[in-house]
Order: structure tokens, then sequence, then C-alpha cells
């Protein structure tokens, strides 16, 4: 498939335009980490290989077919996989053979044209490349070297492998989710990848930030394991400070609080089937509301749900009392009624829910629409971010494998048209 | 007008105010401090509502200056206790605001109003100023006033369906560690970077408006995308990935009692080829290392029995000789690490991960530094303040720069571990 008129690349604008990125990223983190700054002007241009198809291309998330994120089909189209249409949107693609030594010439070449380089391999790949940090400064002077991976390019695990379920176990996280008692339930999804993600973003741009003042550039190493100690919270200085150990017979919490002494406080059974109510009450004054918004029947009189206090201290009565409400309503329903009564509380969504029936991110814009040659017209996340004068240029869906070969080894590199498809023809692109 | 760092550290100089109660604002505040700049928090005389949340630190129960919570939030930070709501408050608050580069809020619109906290007019006066507002929902639309927390942002978001357990008569339960707040913060944080870039051009300031609620609804991974193109929906598991259909369980327990989680991946032959190669170390490949198993659909066929002996394999051992085992091997597989084994990791010791800070009580405790290494310097948490302790600070006062100095100097005064 050749790129048709409205999908050449088009000159960038925003805050990062003027930017060249050779983009070795693949996968989740580096893919979302490099998202971000194809969406606000930077030229992103994602290296890949077509003898090591990035898994986004692969995993089987297609439209009119339900399969399972690892059962991919054997023969897989890689134009087709609709989470790397949703990561690598606003990106150019291009192909390169690492193993011939002409396709290092023309990375080499386009590192030169290019003042960040962003990778997120296993460590020891580059190097083995010859493109370590000095080599990136020697071919382009004030370079940005931005390398993402799971434990970061020194120490004993350095060579680790790990993607988000690894990250959130040997980081805390998963440790610190579930209910007491119980295994953890840690988290459904790689939730590391896209806070890793959202790290790398913010490590490139402030290293970008300071070579705008002072010309230097720099090279950046992000640990998703470290972004992801970072975020386990109080219980780490719980820890440090007071000594305790998390691992203990009353640990985790689960859906309950403990300071603020919050009840009722937990996820609800609505109505129909895994259908669910999270009901967040903190005071006596959201008590009252929420009292009256659910009818006021007897057993909110109790005297033990009187105080906070006691609320708290009478929680297993007090959430089947909840859940003999909350069982009748729709979810969606409930979440009006406590809303509109000043209560926190929210209808667990599921992606239904947020694409079709969210007023909020309806009217906000959260989500776009984008063509695509092979997938067609599909849904994108947008960014969650509302600015005043900076403005999100979208302006492609993802590239097909090796969409972006003549523009970029043609027109960004100079390279006549006859040797771009002799490259083509010896496999080299 | 900052246009960079000043120093070392890229927020070197940067001048930032942050009237933001909650999380999602304060841990924005919290990254730009580690990172070099001068983050001043306004404070309401009885502190901020994060010094009343605990745990606290032990023997100072009820301490506002000994919450682990404030502390974990706000490393690094002056504090200046200001009474916004009040006339001779707002003045001071607005000299502040107008010395500065960034000014954080957290609040819903309502709130802001309320409280006569009018964004727009601080443009207006201070064309280079750069607004950064984290609320709940965003600052228009439908549900811009309504209620948020850790729970509800993640039920409403999304997030929160595909976390639980195989059970579904449990609901989904809240994953640890306030992580609604630390989503929106993200976005926070690189939608600040964004608007710096853009000043350091234009030279102009602007508002940025971060909803948490569409962060959250933009960070569930796989399930937007199973709804945009096969239109599925994810069905909770265990500590692994919700799925359109029920896959094996990938918790194993160890001879020690922690938890290891393992995908076990039948497809790949060499994989499949070292892993029976590792079983057989302990002599339990048995007939997993017939032929017969060369074959994928066979493997898939004995799909329990394998499962089975991996359950003994790693019952016989610790959790740690586990995960070097596989590691070793090029297995991706990692132990459910309680946070007090953190301290012990030697990866995470061999990179000084952990740096001890002051305590505004008594002494000094490890925290964790910065999650990002920059060739040209890191930042590192400073001492979080105690309430009203910077009280009398000005930006524009002539010993301003003194100031600054003797402050990063308090903050400094550990100074071992990080470069």
């Amino acid at each position: 498939m050749t790129a048709t008129a409205d999908r050449r690349p088009v000159p960038r604008v925003g805050p990062l335009a003027g930017i060249r990125v050779a983009d070795f990223c693949w996968m989740g983190v580096g893919s979302v980490a490099t998202r971000m700054l194809g969406d606000f002007g930077a030229e992103v241009i994602k290296i890949e290989n077509r003898r090591r198809i990035d898994r986004p291309r692969l995993l089987p998330i297609y439209k009119g077919e339900a399969r399972n994120y690892g059962e991919e089909l054997a023969d897989a189209d890689p134009d087709r996989g609709g989470l790397h249409n949703n990561y690598s949107r606003n990106k150019l693609g291009i192909t390169v053979d690492m193993k011939t030594a002409r396709g290092r010439e023309l990375v080499d070449q386009l590192i030169s044209a290019s003042s960040v380089v962003t990778e997120n391999f296993a460590p020891g790949v580059m190097e083995r490349w010859g493109l370590t940090y000095a080599r990136l400064e020697e071919l382009a002077p004030g370079v940005i070297y931005g390398r993402m991976s799971g434990f970061g390019h020194s120490g004993p695990h350095a060579h680790y492998k790990s993607y988000g379920p690894i990250v959130q176990a040997v980081s805390g996280l998963s440790f610190i989710s579930g209910l007491p008692g119980q295994r953890p339930s840690g988290w459904g999804l790689s939730y590391m990848d896209n806070q890793a993600a959202y790290y790398n973003s913010a490590a490139l741009m402030m290293a970008i930030l300071r070579r705008n003042k002072t010309g230097l550039g720099a090279e950046v190493d992000v640990s998703a394991v470290e972004v992801g100690v970072g975020m386990i919270g109080p219980d780490l200085l719980d820890v440090t400070v007071n000594k305790n150990h998390m691992r203990r017979p009353d640990y985790p919490r689960g859906n309950r609080l403990e300071s603020p002494t919050a009840a009722p406080h937990g996820v609800y059974p609505a109505a129909g089937e895994d259908s669910w109510l999270a009901i967040a009450v903190f005071d006596d004054r959201d008590w009252g509301r929420f009292v009256t918004a659910i009818g006021s029947p007897g057993w909110t009189n109790e005297p033990r749900f009187s105080t906070a206090e006691g609320r708290h201290q009478h929680q297993d009565a007090l959430d089947a009392h909840v859940s003999s409400w909350t069982r009748q309503q729709a979810r969606r329903d409930a979440m009006e009624l406590l809303q509109n009564a000043g209560i926190a509380a929210a209808a667990v969504q599921n992606a239904e829910d947020l694409n079709e029936k969210d007023p909020q991110l309806a009217a906000r814009g959260t989500f776009f629409e984008l063509d695509h040659p092979v997938i067609g017209k599909a849904r994108f996340e947008g960014t969650p971010i509302t600015f005043s004068r900076t403005t999100q240029h979208t302006w492609r869906s993802a590239p097909l494998l090796g969409e972006d070969n003549h523009y970029v080894f043609g027109t960004i590199l100079g390279l006549p048209e006859d040797e771009i498809t002799e490259l083509e023809n010896e496999g080299v692109i | 007008m900052w246009t960079g760092p000043t120093g070392e550290l890229t927020y070197s100089g940067l001048r930032v105010v942050e009237l933001a109660d909650e999380l999602r604002g304060e841990i924005v505040g919290k990254l730009l401090a580690d990172e070099g700049a001068d983050v001043v928090k306004v404070e309401p005389s009885g502190g901020s509502i994060g010094r009343h949340i605990g745990p606290h630190a032990e023997g100072f129960e009820h301490d506002p200056n000994a919450s682990l919570y404030f502390w974990t939030y706000n490393t690094g930070k002056r504090s200046v206790v200001i009474e916004v709501d009040e006339t001779s408050g707002r003045q001071r608050f607005d000299e502040l605001v107008a010395a500065a580069d960034v000014l954080i809020t957290s609040d819903g619109p309502g709130r802001l109003g309320e409280r006569g906290i009018d964004l727009d007019a601080y443009l207006v006066r201070h064309p280079a100023l750069i607004v950064l507002s984290v609320s709940p929902y965003g600052l228009t639309g439908p549900w811009a006033d309504r209620r948020t927390s850790e729970l509800v942002g993640l039920a409403a978001g999304g997030p929160l369906l595909s976390c639980g357990y195989d059970d579904h008569t449990i609901p989904p339960i809240l994953p640890g560690g306030n992580q609604a707040s630390q989503i929106a913060a993200s976005f926070g944080h690189t939608g600040l970077l964004l608007a710096l870039l853009e000043r350091q051009s234009s030279g102009l300031g602007q508002m940025i408006d971060v909803s948490m609620h569409e962060a959250i609804a933009v960070s569930g991974e796989l399930a937007n995308p199973y709804w945009f193109y096969p239109r599925v929906h994810l069905h909770r598991q265990t500590c692994r990935h919700a799925q359109p259909s029920p896959t094996q369980p990938a918790l194993f327990e160890c001879a020690d009692g922690v938890d290891v989680y393992f995908a076990l991946i039948l497809s790949d032959t060499k994989t499949w080829q070292t892993l029976v190669e590792w079983l057989d170390t302990l002599g339990l490949a048995l007939d997993l290392a017939d032929e017969a198993y060369l074959s994928l659909a066979h493997r898939q066929q004995n799909f329990a029995h394998i499962q089975d002996i991996m359950e003994s394999f790693f019952l016989m051992q610790e959790s740690a000789d586990v995960y070097r085992g596989a590691q070793d091997r090029g297995l991706p597989l990692g132990p459910i690490l309680a946070p007090e084994q953190l301290l012990d990791d030697p990866h995470l010791q061999a990179r000084e991960f952990f740096v001890p800070v002051e305590l505004p009580t008594q002494g000094e405790a490890l925290f964790p530094s910065s999650p990002y290494r920059f060739s040209y310097g890191n930042g590192r948490p400073g001492r979080p303040p105690k309430l009203g302790e910077d009280n009398g600070f000005d930006f524009n006062d002539s010993s301003a720069e003194s100031q600054v100095a003797a402050h990063d100097a308090a903050h400094a005064s550990t100074g071992v571990g990080l470069v």
C-alpha cells in the first residue's frame, strides 16, 4: 500500500515543532511515550524492523473479531492491529534491517539529521549497534538520548526482562492492592506501561526545555520500576519511618479507607450482571445527604451508624445495608441520584459507558476519530489536557509498515529514488 | 520570566505557587520541587487537608507536621500560611502569584468560584503566567462540579472494572496508592512542560486544564482499544490482565509464602525448552521433556498438567531464587514484593534509589528519589515543610536569592547518596 495524498507528511505545528525524533521505541511504554511528542509537533520517525514486527501491530485487536490479547494469528497483517494504530498516530514509519551494514549507515544518517533519539530495548541492544550516547553526540551534537527500560541502565538487574505486570509486581504496586487475607488483586492492566510512558514523555521534554536554554544535550535513563516505587504512596514511609511491615493479616484494605475514616466507602453491586457502583461518604455532612438521597430507610437510624467512627467500626453491617439499596438501582441512575445530592459516587464504567454514554467525555472531546487505509475509521484516545494556546496537531493515523520510507530516505536524507528502490529490493529497508 | 534552568537541575529557578489541597495538584508540585523548582505551598492556618490524613509518624499522631501522607507528596516545598478567602490574605496571595511562573490549583470551577479565585483574571493580569489546573473532571462540561475521590475517580474513568478477582461476586478492587491522582498529576506535569516549551518561544503563558476523569479514561490500556475495534468488554482476573475470555492464573506461591507473577506462554518453542531445562534443575522436567511437547498443540492440550508441575516447582523454592533463576534464563518473572522488601532489593540499592531525607519532626528516613536520571544532574526529595515555616517568603524580596540558597541548603542537609 502506498501513501495516498492525504497521508503525506505535513509541516508540523506545536511547541515541539522543529524537533525530529529518531524513534527506536516499540511495545507499550516507548510507543506511548513518543506519542505525546508526535501529538504536539515533533517529527517522530518510528524505526521498525520487518523481521521483528512491533508486537502491538500483531496483537489481535481487530474490528469484527474478538480474540484474547495473547492469541495472535500466525500470519497477522502488521497493518491491521488496532493497538498500534492507537499508539502511533501522528508518527512517521520507516523500516531498516539493522543486521545490514547499509541499514546501520542509514540510521546513522537519520540520527545526524535528528535532535532526539529514543529507545526502549533491553539494555545492550543499542550498544551492539554502536549507538552509545558518546557516538550519538558525535553524530548529532546536543542530542537528547531517551532510554526507557524496566530496570534502568545500571545495577545488577539491568538486564532483567519486564512488562507491565512484572514492573507492578517488583515495584510493590501489586502487593498493596487487594483484600486482606487474600492474594493480591493487583492490576488488571499494564498500568505501569502508561505511567512509565508518561514519565518518559516528561523526562524527554525536561531535557528539551533545558537544551533550549543551554544548548546542551543529555542522556536520560528512566526505570519503569523506579517510577512505580515512587507511586506506592504513604505506605512506603510507614515502612521507612515507622518500621511497619505491610505483609500482615489486615493489609491491604481492599476498597476501604482508614484515613480519613470514610464509610460507607466501597464498590457495591448494582442491578444487572457485573454491574457496580462506587460510593465514598467522607463525613457527617456526606452521610446526611446520602441518607436523604436513598430515601432514609430505617437502618440509617441505627445509633451505631450515627457517627463517622461508628460507621467505620461497623462497616460490614453498613455495607450489607448499602448493598441492599444499590442492588435495586441501575448503576448510572444511582450515580446521577447520588452526585446530584452532592455525594462522591460513580458507576464503575466500562469502555462502552466511556465511549457511548459519558456526557463529560463527550463534551470535552476526549476521543477522536481518524481514517486508516487498512483498518478504516477508528477511534483514538486523545490527550486529556485542554490548553488555551497550545493545540494538538493531529494529521494522520498510524503509519503502515514502511509507509514513509520514500519520504524519510528521499526528502529528508536526500537519497535518489532509484537507490531507495534498490534498498527496498535488497531488503535493507 | 524563567526561560530555562538557572542551575544544574531542570527546574532550578522556576517559581511556582501551589494552591492545591488535593493530591492531583500537589504531586505536580512535588515533581517540580524535587527537580529544583521553588514551590510555595499556600495553606490555610489549620494546614492543608493532607496534614490531617494518616498514617502519621509514630508518637506524633495528630501533629500536622508529622503526616506521612503529607510528607510523601510535599517534599522540597515551602509552606506559607495565607487565608486566601480573606481580603488581606488575597492581596498577599496575589503578590506571590504576580512574581511566579506557574500557579497550580486542584479544585473544580464551582469551588474556585466560591472562593473568588478567577484563573482567567490572573492570566489577563500576567500574560506570561502559566496556570495549571488539575481538577476532578476539567473546568468545563456537565460534570465539572461533581465530586470525586481516588475510588470514585478510577470507577468513573474505567480502570477499576479491570481490577479485582476471578470471582465476580467480589466487587472490583481499588489498586492501592492513590493512583487516580497519580494519573492526573502525570498529565499535569506533561501539560505544564508543553506550556513551558511554548513559552520559551512565545513568551506567553496560558491555561492548562487537566481533567482527572479524562486522564483516567485514556489510561486503561486495552479496554478502550477492545471497544474501538472488536467492540467487546474485558473481564477482570486475579492480578493479571482483564481479557475478553478467561486465561490461566499467573500467580504462583513459593516456599517462603511470597507469590511470583509468571505468565505461562506456550507459543514459543525456544521459551518452552528453556522452561523445561529450568524444571529439570530440580528434577521436575518429568514427561514435559518428551518430544511430544515440542508440538504447540500438545502443550495446549496439556496446559493443566504443565500448570500443576509449575506450581510444585515454585513451591519448592524461595521467591528470590525463582526470580533470579527465571530472569537469568531470560524468562520474565517477578515476585510480588511488599514495600518493606524493596529496601533490601539489591538492584535498587546499587542504584541508590532510596535516599535519606531530613524529617520535619526529628531524624531522617529513606524516601524514593528521582524517577528519572539525567546525565546533567538529578534532583532529590527535600525535607517536607512544617506548616507556615516560610511565612515571610517573597519571591521578589531583595534577599530572595539568599533565601533560596538557605532553603536549598536546609533541604540538602543530608547530602548523601545521589548526585
